[in-house]
């Protein structure tokens, strides 16, 4: 039996009838670890002894049952395993061992899963090909000459290479969606308030979402069933219903409206991924669903909106930073210094550069100017979707408008920040999206097309998600 | 626009060499220079968003909680000791 090949429902089915022993699966995906993550980089810390004893402890246990028993997860190494080793990618974190579990890890935990390890990111989840981890960069298992996206990097590279089943990312402008595209994975970003956000290290704080990455939409809304919920830690979180996601994928539209942004064209996006976003068009309409034109002008200043809102909610939540109650010491006799010390030392250059951004755009004088006019936009952007959502269901775009870049290729932050466009304007409007895998370009790197939900109808969004995966297999 | 990068770093509490502050400080003038197209946007009548719309904010119970463990924080830190941080002098001698 190819482990690799069963998916979570599976899984868990033979595990509780005792076809398949825990032990196997996580020893199945320790060996494809030990094999080739010397190669492809995806994780910073497997464990193994834990993940071990763990799937023991599963298969001596006559009572047998879990959405996730005995299926493998890695977690993005910016949230919260209580007694593990916590960087965020970061040098400043050095030493740091959580003290506590994140929501969503008790929530996994609960349900059997079994945590094999953290994966590698961008510092502080801020960067788009997880070139910006303190520590190593992370390769495409599909080419590793390329970058696998980021900044969940090792997350959607670690699911690829069935090194994971299933990963946990987080998304404040697509860093969940943008490297499944790059990795021809499957990346949901739950609706804002949909997952605790207790226990993820804070970026911008009205944007981040932790998502699940998986190889299939089943998988995937399995897990988002698991981590959902209203947390009395985390007041942003909704009292909206949790549904067992999965069993809303009938693969029936007919009569749904897919919405087209109609200045979707001014955009600059890669020849084939745009003829593979107008095949998934056709495919809809194959099944169905109607195409609606949709218009949202607003839609070019979103990257603008972003990269004044998410560095400013950075530059605030990155000032606990600072030597004294935990990670990396710098080294001064005065306070102050100590501060600048640990932090210069501590933090790399695009952290740097977007907690300086962030602290020009609060600064007195340029607030009304930045922050208040972004803050301001934001609204005319949310506005826009709310006014498309009165005539569709589901909004499609690329999930980039490139596949995967090179190492090295993106020599200006500029560049870098423009491969999250359509990602973007999603995490600003606090909706669901997913990206699912949709064909190759020439050079066989996976193009991935995102579909964007209402607030809170991820049982929607991931139907829909589930009919392109299915005809993508005829593609 | 031009911008004074060692007021911004002081407020960050960051130092950068001489060396770093001549990229940091084109990349963070072609950054906001992009931010330039904002100035189309005609906002007056808008208002900021900062959360979500059905978001509403929820208190908790005033009720005591086991909640983190001084054990586990005087792991993080040697210097923590008697529940307080000890830091470096802030007075001058």
């Amino acid at each position: 039996m190819d482990i690799t090949a069963l998916s979570v429902s599976q899984i868990v089915s033979k595990i509780k009838t005792k076809e398949l022993k825990a032990k196997d699966v996580v020893l199945t995906y320790l060996t494809n670890i030990d094999r080739l993550d010397s190669e492809i980089k995806a994780y910073l810390n497997v464990f193994h002894d834990y993940a071990l004893k763990r799937a023991e402890e599963i298969d001596n246990n006559p009572n047998k049952k879990g959405l996730l028993l005995g299926v493998p997860v890695a977690v993005k190494d910016n949230i919260s395993v209580k007694d593990f080793e916590l960087t965020a990618g970061s040098k400043i974190l050095k030493g740091y061992i959580a003290p506590f579990d994140a929501t969503v890890i008790e929530k996994i935990k609960e349900e059997g899963a079994i945590i094999i390890g953290k994966t590698n990111l961008d510092e502080f989840a801020m960067g788009s090909s997880t070139e910006n981890s303190a520590f190593f960069k992370t390769k495409n298992p599909v080419n590793t000459e390329y970058v696998p996206g980021g900044s969940s990097g090792g997350s959607a590279a670690a699911v690829k290479a069935n090194e994971t089943l299933i990963a946990l990312g987080s998304d404040t402008g697509g860093s969940v969606r943008q490297p499944a595209s790059f990795c021809g994975v499957v990346g949901l970003k739950p609706t804002y308030g949909r997952v605790s956000r207790y226990g993820l290290v804070a970026f911008g704080s009205s944007l981040d979402v932790i998502g699940p990455i998986g190889k299939s939409v089943e998988d995937v809304a399995i897990t988002l069933s698991v981590i959902s919920g209203f947390d009395l830690r985390d007041s942003t979180t909704a009292k909206v219903p949790v549904l067992n996601f999965e069993t809303y994928l009938t693969g029936d539209i007919k009569g749904k409206k897919v919405g087209l942004i109609k200045e979707i064209q001014n955009f600059k996006i890669q020849p084939e991924v745009e003829e593979a976003f107008r095949k998934s068009l056709e495919i809809f309409e194959k099944n169905g669903a109607e195409i609606v034109e949709i218009s949202m002008p607003h839609l070019k200043y979103a990257l603008s909106v972003y990269y004044i809102v998410a560095p400013s909610e950075a530059s605030a939540n990155l000032a606990r930073y600072d030597g004294v109650r935990y990670g990396f010491e710098g080294n001064a006799d005065n306070l102050r210094d100590f501060y600048e010390d640990t932090r210069t030392k501590g933090f790399g250059s695009e952290v740097k550069r977007r907690i300086l951004i962030g602290t020009f755009a609060l600064s007195e004088g340029y607030y009304d100017q930045y922050y208040l006019k972004a803050s301001k936009v934001r609204r005319i952007i949310f506005e826009e979707f709310k006014r498309a959502f009165e005539i569709c269901d589901v909004i499609l775009t690329p999930t980039s408008p490139t596949t995967a870049f090179r190492f090295g290729e993106k020599a200006t932050p500029l560049e870098m920040y423009l491969s999250d466009v359509f990602t973007i304007p999603v995490n600003l409007a606090y909706l669901p999206a997913i990206s699912v895998p949709f064909g190759v370009d020439s050079k066989g790197l996976p193009i991935g097309i995102q579909m964007i939900g209402k607030w809170f109808k991820e049982e929607e969004l991931l139907n829909t998600a589930y009919v392109l995966q299915e005809e993508a297999k005829h593609v | 626009m031009k911008i004074e990068l060692e007021r911004i770093e002081k407020l960050a509490a960051l130092k950068l060499d001489e060396n770093e502050r001549g990229s940091m400080l084109k990349d963070l003038e072609d950054i906001i220079n992009y931010f330039e197209n904002l100035k189309e946007v005609e906002t007056d009548s808008i208002e900021p968003m900062v959360y979500g719309e059905k978001i509403e904010l929820v208190l908790r119970d005033d009720i005591v909680e086991d909640s983190l463990h001084l054990t586990d924080l005087k792991r993080l830190r040697e210097l923590f000791g008697d529940g307080f941080f000890r830091v470096r002098r802030i007075i001058g001698e």
